[in-house]
């Protein structure tokens, strides 16, 4: 056979069983399926996104008022300080709609005062519990553990069911490429499901202005992971048995990959990689923010001046109370907790680093924490939020500092130079 | 007639036992939920021995402090933790997605912090495996598994047509098949027992165990009849075995989340910092409990020394400071409690907008009632805030009382100054016995059943639409 009539054979083929699939109905009905899961996915997504970011300008917008309102009223520094709070926040990426990840039970927004920082950044203002018990249905979910299934569904008796009508035989025989019409036939019915469910995702992220490559990347993602499930199932579906147990087995390892190894991995790497309890961190910061009072000032005022020595020759406390000795306790508490707090996040670390390991060995994960991270709604993102606070705080403390050290003037026209906190800036 | 169904059902089990497909089912669930009910078990109690040694330690910690101005004492603050219910060890519930400890400190309310899932290693909604959640996702995986044929199976060898043939009515079938398959449920129980039984040796009341079963009873039941009805209404077994299978998919992976994501857009609540914001406001208005001089007070004040017949606040026998501190804590709880309950009373309700597709899908149905029953649900949640903050106020206002009472108001005002009143003003540490011992201990077996009083009955109208269902398609049955 030459090179033109092989690929002819093969044009025809795909025309052929192009046609006999456009005639099958339980395969239009779970493409029809996918894509109004997908319709439904990404718009919850979408509604979802825009409550958080009308909630977030609702924010903005009382945080202001409320702190220009406060501060018209204050009479010096240290109260000023105490009593202005100041909001944080993580707006969703342009891709959070197809991802929600950990915004349902991680903290992205704070508000924050100069007190010892470590008090308040574990504060969370989460959603609701049971909410984010059952978990949200967003792209990632449809696509990492309910698409699988349909290719499964779809799938498993590609070659069971022509043995049970009695076809199998002919078919292969009148074929050409014998072999060759099951990899069609499954690639095909692939494709739609793939088609079904990235045109929701495309038309949203195109009429929400997320970046192209992000989209693209995400095709690629659902594509290898459809790819991934498609080959089990052709695969397996060669297996010379019923399709109930075909289907059977298919089911059970979708289980394994999907539920038994995340939730073994989670498991041992909780366990290898312990982290500080939260508890003890709030503990240690509260003692010594609560010993301070009872310590001789100067005890206090040198454990600050250590890690702040330009302060060294404002340090000295004359008065019963001075508000440059009740933030240099802050400071000391939160310094105290450092330890335990860096490991905290050091364990978070840890442990995401490993799922991210695990993943590869569960490919369901895998695509979850994949779009994830594309939408910016990981771990990674959040402990960059996280990073994000404290610099701010830092940075309150650096407005401040200066001006209760050196015991300047009250002058409330210096609020104007009040650092602002600012969102993550650049594409993401 | 009894002698015939039993022999349906009878012949129902030789068939299955020979099936290896049936007993491969079989073995891989019975080996998942073994596994999982035992890790759960260890995991559980793991954490209810360290959060009880926690709540030693903060009792101790607080118990030790020196002799000091009671003051002190309401910032110093303590700690309280909730240990896990009993039946924790089967569902765990919102445990790992509510924080599970509370500091308690005068004039503010804390949140509940470091919930497990914020630092746990993040593998995906499903890798909080519980026995409870192999029981609502894959326990009807099982049941499909092994019932699709019961009827479809004869109607394919065609020894449908011969059963009914000699006389045997489709209903009688029908119950004989269907009795088989409430057998199946009821072996499937056995593990749900075990760890019934274990919780009741850990102190759970019985009928707590026996609701758990028959809500996961009912819920299987649910499963059985729709396998039951499907194998009955279609023709093929293939067309029994999707038709199922995405049954499955929808009831169990799909709704649950779609629901989630319905009510958390229909019943919108605002987030705490929104509540604060609005609550700070409030607060501002009631004054400074730290400064008696606040005029906010000076009506307490005046009428206090009324009450008394004294001209000048010194001669109260009682210290205004330690007046005015009750005072104004009192008057601040009590705005914190009606912001803290408006925000229950909204989760409550994003939860019941939840709750409401239990009519759709069993599956919410029975998770809602599980956590329910196994004292790990909303209800629980919130009584724990609400009993740290009664141990908080408790506490906070039995330091306040030792202020008014055991410190004379001149050493109070001097005590910045004057050394010697500074020493006077520390009172003796056993007065810091005052702090109320904290157990949570889950509600009584009765009211957390009557708590889920509509889920029982989204499950038993579900069992008996189906039931109906199913008879009148057992009256219809043709080969």
């Amino acid at each position: 056979m030459t090179a033109g009539s092989s690929a002819r054979s093969r044009g025809s083929a795909i025309r052929r069983e192009a046609v006999l699939m456009a005639r099958d109905r339980s395969v239009w009905a779970w493409w029809g399926v996918v894509l109004f899961l997908s319709v439904l996915a990404v718009s919850a997504g979408w509604s979802e996104v825009r409550q958080q970011t009308t909630m977030i300008a609702r924010l903005v917008e009382a945080d202001r008022v409320d702190r220009l309102a406060v501060l018209k009223a204050q009479r010096d520094w240290g109260s000023a300080a105490y009593n202005s709070f100041h909001l944080t926040f993580d707006p969703p990426s342009d891709f959070a709609f197809a991802a929600l990840g950990r915004r349902d039970d991680a903290a992205w927004k704070h508000r924050v005062r100069m007190l010892a920082l470590e008090g308040q950044i574990h504060e969370r203002d989460a959603g609701h519990p049971v909410l984010a018990l059952v978990g949200r249905f967003d792209f990632a979910f449809l696509a990492a553990f309910v698409l699988p299934l349909v290719l499964i569904a779809l799938l498993h008796d590609l070659r069971a069911s022509e043995r049970v009508a009695g076809r199998h035989d002919l078919l292969v025989a009148t074929a050409g490429h014998g072999a060759r019409v099951w990899p069609l036939r499954a690639a095909l019915r692939t494709s739609g499901v793939f088609v079904g469910a990235a045109l929701p995702l495309m038309l949203a992220g195109v009429l929400g202005g997320t970046a192209v490559s992000t989209l693209l990347l995400a095709c690629a993602m659902l594509m290898a992971h459809l790819l991934f499930w498609a080959l089990v199932c052709t695969g397996l579906s060669a297996w010379r048995q019923t399709g109930e147990v075909i289907l059977a087995a298919l089911v059970a390892l979708w289980i394994l990959l999907a539920v038994v190894v995340p939730a073994a991995g989670r498991m041992a790497i909780d366990r290898a990689v312990p982290v500080p309890s939260g508890a003890d961190i709030i503990m240690t910061q509260r003692e010594a923010v609560n010993d301070a009072w009872d310590l001789p000032k100067s005890t206090t005022m040198a454990a600050f001046v250590e890690r702040h020595p330009q302060w060294a020759d404002h340090a000295a406390v004359e008065r019963p109370f001075a508000w440059k000795w009740y933030y240099a306790f802050q400071q000391v508490g939160d310094q105290k907790a450092q330890a335990l707090s860096a490991a905290y996040t050091a364990g978070r670390q840890e442990r995401d680093r490993l799922a991210g390991w695990l993943a590869l060995a569960a490919p369901p994960v895998l695509l979850e924490r994949s779009l994830q991270a594309l939408a910016r709604t990981d771990l990674r993102a959040s402990l960059a939020y996280e990073a994000r606070v404290r610099a701010f705080h830092a940075s309150l403390r650096e407005f401040y500092y200066p001006r209760l050290f050196r015991d300047e003037a009250f002058d409330p026209a210096a609020f104007t130079a009040l650092p602002d906190f600012a969102a993550p800036s650049g594409p993401h | 007639m009894i002698a015939r169904l039993l022999a349906i059902a009878g012949a129902e089990w030789r068939y299955g036992l020979r099936s290896r497909l049936a007993l491969g089912g079989a073995l891989l669930l019975a080996g998942l939920l073994v596994a999982t009910t035992v890790l759960t078990a260890l995991r559980i109690q793991g954490e209810a021995t360290e959060r009880a040694h926690h709540q030693t330690d903060a009792d101790a910690a607080f118990l030790s402090q020196p002799d000091r101005h009671p003051h002190r004492m309401v910032h110093y603050g303590h700690y309280v933790f909730r240990t896990p219910a009993p039946l924790a060890v089967f569902d765990p519930g919102l445990d790992a997605v509510t924080g599970q400890s509370i500091f308690l400190e005068g004039h503010r309310q804390n949140t509940a912090m470091f919930a497990s899932s914020i630092a746990s290693a993040d593998l995906g909604g499903m890798s909080w495996l519980s026995p409870a959640m192999v029981y609502q996702l894959f326990g009807p995986l099982l049941i499909i598994l092994l019932g699709h044929g019961v009827i479809a199976r004869e109607r394919e060898a065609a020894t449908l047509a011969t059963l009914l043939a000699q006389g045997l009515s489709g209903r009688v079938l029908l119950v004989g098949k269907a009795l088989a398959l409430l057998s199946l449920v009821c072996v499937l129980l056995l593990p749900l027992a075990l760890s019934a039984g274990l919780a009741v040796h850990a102190g759970e009341q019985p009928m707590a165990a026996l609701a758990l079963s028959g809500a996961y009873l009912l819920y299987l039941m649910v499963w059985g009849l729709l396998t039951l009805l499907a194998s009955a209404l279609l023709r093929r077994r293939a067309a029994v075995l999707a038709t199922l299978a995405m049954l499955w998919i929808a009831l169990t992976l799909v709704l649950p989340a779609v629901a989630v994501s319905a009510a958390s857009a229909l019943v919108p609540i605002a987030g705490k910092l929104e509540t604060d914001l609005a609550l700070l406001t409030d607060v501002r208005k009631l004054g400074d409990g730290h400064n008696a001089n606040d005029p906010a007070f000076a009506r307490l004040r005046a009428d206090l020394l009324i009450q008394h017949g004294v001209q000048r606040v010194e001669d109260l026998p009682v210290n205004l400071r330690g007046v005015v501190a009750q005072y104004s804590e009192e008057k601040l709880t009590r705005t914190l409690n009606t912001y803290a309950q408006a925000q229950m009373a909204a989760e409550d309700r994003q939860a019941a907008a939840l709750a409401r597709y239990g009519w759709l899908t069993p599956l919410l149905a029975v998770a809602d009632a599980s956590r329910a029953v196994s004292g790990t649900d909303l209800a629980h949640h919130h009584r724990f805030l609400r009993e740290a903050e009664a141990l908080r106020y408790a506490f906070v206002q039995g330091l306040n009382r030792v202020h008014a009472e055991k410190l004379a108001y001149a050493d109070d005002i001097r005590r910045s100054s004057d050394a010697q009143a500074e020493r006077r003003t520390r009172v003796d540490a056993t007065h810091w016995q005052l702090l109320e011992r904290f157990r949570f201990q889950p509600d009584a077996a009765a009211s957390r059943i009557s708590q889920a009083a509509p889920q029982w009955w989204m499950l038993c109208v579900w069992c008996a639409l189906l039931v109906a269902a199913g008879l009148v398609a057992a009256g219809r049955l043709r080969p």
